[in-house]
């Protein structure tokens, strides 16, 4: 089967494709980061670190998407890194709405680079009013709201005095310059109509004026701009070739202009002092300096107005900034493999100590003791390899914050959230499935839990609500929780909303029990229903997925006060401690951290009651028998075992008796999927291979505990 | 054996099918389903599995389910001894194994060897009977393996509740 095969040597036409996934996973990165530097930015005492980080990270994405020929996603980015830049030279103080602005370009950076990544076609969605925006803020004023219908942005701005030309603060501008643009031979010449919308979408870009040209297959533009030649050719670049534009200053505009050799970092593109005499722009954008004393009266109106839409910020002890760890790049299938194949090892490995036990010890003492020493690099290579899955818990948390902020600035109300155990390690398999469910409860508690800030006030609470999302290990498992400090579950209405839908309930029920009330399927007590929650269809669905993980999930509340949803799920899917039974011929594993006890039972001590199921008295508790021989229906021979070794198992808080013929052993088994090429067999989780080479069914303790209860 | 084509001609040209025995008659199926050939080991038991699953077997390290097609195809006798023959089958990233009663050779047929099926009785589902193959003597089955296999009795597909 062929491979995309190599070009031997470099061919003519370069194929940037291949390079294309790392270009949209780098970006991606890229953003995700500059996300999460914009909202950990402190506006106040924004650091000369933070800020040229995010502008670094605009940067890398408009680069590599200018490479790559995606001059949509390379524009907006440019606009975005012209205000950073301005920002990073403190020449603007950063204000909410820039980070605002700027975190919505990102967003829409994001959508334009999936729109690549899947070969999207059609009309892009156009950027033109946050563009608008980038540069009105870059200019110091304060744009209006992100108008509905985008119309392309005028060169207009909201007329500011524009008498003083200062050229002082735009010193690294090259200044206007007044540029011929030849563009020829063409084979189409109207391709480069796009050349004129340049001008025209990005505002600040300049203005461009058709020239004849005298020959059909050329075109010519003079352009007053103040941007440098690279970064002209760059925005051409999705238009027309490099080698096909030749630029040519008409003449110096105002002092300090920089000749066309200029390749540093590029200027900010939108404000520029007016030329005087050339009056190609009409109301420039604002002066700096007029524009600087604009900023910050903005700024303290702004602060009060951040405050009411309740930004959400991380906890008190900033989450630490990612260190620049050296890492490399790791298809998962290539890991996955590794994990394969170091299961495989502790297979043989196993298979060779179950061998070795027949053997004399004095004998053989160096086939022992390498035994010995093999047994515990297994070990340790299997923890090592199972480390490189996991991840901290830190990539979960990442999302929170921008969504809370955004939901709840939506709600109005106000969030603080909080996180605890970032550094706590998840497989990725389940980092994956985990986000879906715990977004859905951080959602529900923002929009059910926490009040509106008034009631909250009234009920002598602080006006800012918390969210705290933490995780630690505990034993074998993970657990992670999601708490707040809001009105808490109401027992009342649970009830009534459950026998509303004819499920039958008590009052007598305990608390516990009330509050598993609420996964049950279309079960709801919002009395309105947002488009963020209320339907009623997410607490089962949430459920349901962490069951699908082996896991579980218990609910706290205390009304008026808050809730804790606790989620539980074991750590490592491939390799567990198990303890292996017999039942007549059979072999049988149980988890380990199901297993509490074991002991030999006399039939006197087993009591049968009403419909033929049968309890043990364990101390002081009864608990329910299951009888492994009937639940397996296993073949039972004249004159064989009978079991009376009963092994005491817990799972999903209630604990039962498994009746079997003897215990065989412990340790360490791959689990292996059996629903890969068969199919989900009830009561079992998953299979295992012993030493001997023999398949072992492993039993799924939940179903079993569950079958007792009917 | 002879060189196998490239894959993607299957379509038109001869096809190849590894020639099988159940009880008197003898089936064809695709020779690129089948994985490999293994002897028989008594597989670990699935309880409440139709009779003619008869269980799981560790294959280097996957756990395969083995089906015995003659207690599936109702034959006179199913026995379990050294010749006994388990063909492994790789269907589209799905690995099942069935037992027959023995393997006898890879025949390239061309379509002018194919005839359609009449309808065969029951114990067959009659639309895995892709049609019948002569060569000499021989009267081959042929079977469409995967669809087979695929079908809900067969239970090895779960049916979504």
């Amino acid at each position: 089967m062929t491979e995309g095969h190599q070009e031997s040597g470099g061919g003519d036409s370069f194929d940037l494709s291949q390079f294309y996934q790392i270009f949209f996973e780098e970006a991606g990165e890229n953003l995700d980061l500059m996300e999460q530097m914009l909202l950990n930015l402190n506006l106040e005492t924004a650091d000369d670190e933070e800020l040229n980080g995010i502008f670094r990270c605009a940067h890398s994405v408009k680069g590599g998407a200018a490479t790559f020929g995606f001059a949509d996603v390379a524009e907006l980015t440019h606009q975005m890194e012209s205000l950073l830049d301005r920002l990073r030279r403190h020449e603007l103080q950063p204000n909410p709405m820039m980070v605002d602005v700027l975190l919505e370009s990102a967003d829409a950076s994001r959508v334009l680079l999936a729109r690549h990544q899947t070969g999207e076609t059609g009309e892009p969605p156009s950027n033109a009013d946050l563009v608008r925006r980038i540069s009105e803020l870059a200019a110091g004023g304060a744009p209006a709201p992100a108008a509905a219908p985008p119309a392309p942005a005028p060169v207009v701005a909201p007329p500011v005095p524009v008498p003083v030309a200062a050229p002082a603060p735009l010193s690294a501008n090259p200044g206007v310059r007044q540029l011929e643009i030849r563009m020829g031979p063409l084979e189409r010449p109207d391709q480069v109509d796009g050349v004129k919308d340049l001008f025209r979408d990005i505002v600040g870009l300049g203005s461009v004026a058709e020239v004849a040209s005298g020959r059909a297959d050329t075109r010519v533009f003079h352009a007053t701009t103040s941007s440098s030649n690279e970064d002209l050719l760059d925005l051409f670049a999705f238009h027309v070739s490099r080698e096909q534009v030749n630029i040519r200053e008409m003449g110096a505009a105002a002092p300090g202009a920089a000749t066309w050799t200029d390749r540093d970092d590029p200027p900010p593109g939108a404000p520029v002092a007016p030329a005087p005499g050339f009056g190609f722009f009409e109301g420039a954008p604002g002066v700096p300096t007029g524009g600087a004393a604009a900023v910050t009266v903005e700024a303290t109106e702004a602060r009060p107005a951040a405050a009411k839409t309740g930004a959400a910020k991380p906890a008190p002890s900033p989450v630490a900034a990612q260190p620049e760890a050296a890492t490399i790049r790791v298809a998962i299938s290539k890991v996955d493999q590794l994990i394969n194949l170091v299961g495989e090892l502790v297979i043989t490995q196993a298979m060779l100590a179950q061998n070795s036990q027949t053997l004399d010890p004095a004998a053989n003492q160096q086939l022992m003791a390498g035994l010995a020493d093999l047994d515990r690099n297994t070990r340790d290579l299997q923890e090592s390899v199972m480390s490189i899955r996991m991840i901290p818990m830190s990539i979960v948390f990442s999302r929170f914050p921008r969504m809370l902020r955004d939901l709840a600035s939506k709600l109005g109300k106000k969030v603080e959230f909080v996180t605890q155990g970032e550094a706590t390690e998840l497989d990725k398999g389940l980092v994956e499935k985990i986000t879906d469910p715990l977004t859905h409860l951080v959602r529900n508690s923002c929009d059910h839990g926490i009040e509106m800030p008034a009631d909250r006030v009234a009920a002598g609470k602080p006006e800012t609500g918390t969210i705290t999302l933490s995780a630690a290990h505990q034993g074998g498992s993970i657990v992670i929780e999601v708490r707040d400090d809001g009105r808490g579950l109401s027992r009342e209405k649970i009830l009534n909303k459950a026998r509303e839908r004819g499920l039958e309930v008590s009052d007598q029920m305990s608390d516990g029990d009330v509050w598993q009330l609420i996964f049950a399927p279309g079960f709801s007590t919002a009395e309105v229903v947002t488009d963020v929650s209320g339907r009623g269809v997410g607490m089962d669905v949430v459920k349901k997925n962490i069951a699908a993980l082996n896991g579980t999930v218990e609910i706290d509340s205390s009304e008026g006060y808050g809730m804790r949803v606790s989620v539980r799920l074991p750590l490592t899917l491939a390799i567990m401690d198990g303890m292996s039974v017999g039942v007549g011929d059979e072999v049988y594993i149980l988890p380990l951290s199901s297993v509490v006890e074991s002991f030999q039972v006399k039939d006197d001590a087993v009591n049968t009651v009403a419909q033929g199921s049968r309890l043990v008295k364990v101390r002081d508790e009864y608990m329910p028998v299951i009888e492994l021989e009937k639940v397996f229906q296993v073949p039972r021979y004249d004159g064989g075992k009978s079991s009376d070794i009963m092994v005491v198992v817990e799972a999903e808080g209630s604990r039962v008796a498994l009746l079997v013929d003897e215990l065989l052993g412990q340790q360490q088994v791959v689990v292996k999927n059996l629903e890969t090429n068969y199919r989900k067999v009830p009561n079992v989780s998953g299979a295992t291979i012993l030493g001997d080479g023999k398949v072992a069914l492993i039993l799924d303790t939940s179903t079993l505990v569950r079958r007792s209860r009917h | 054996m002879s060189e196998s084509d490239q894959s993607g001609k299957v379509v038109s040209g001869p096809r190849e099918y590894l020639t099988f025995r159940l009880d008197q008659e003898e089936y064809g199926i695709d020779i690129l389903k089948v994985q490999e050939i293994r002897g028989y080991e008594k597989p670990t038991r699935i309880a409440n599995a139709p009779e003619f699953i008869k269980g799981v077997v560790n294959l280097r390290g996957t756990i395969v389910p083995i089906i015995d097609m003659r207690l599936k195809f109702n034959c006179a006798q199913a026995e379990y001894n050294s010749f006994t023959v388990v063909i492994i089958l790789n269907l589209r990233n799905r690995i099942v194994g069935i037992v027959v009663d023995s393997v006898s050779d890879v025949m390239e047929l061309a379509p002018e060897n194919l005839k359609a099926a009449p309808d065969i009785d029951g114990s067959v589902d009659s639309s895995a009977v892709v049609g019948l193959g002569s060569v000499g003597d021989r009267m081959l089955i042929l079977l469409d393996i995967e669809k087979l296999m695929s079908s809900v009795d067969m239970g090895l597909v779960s049916v979504e509740a």
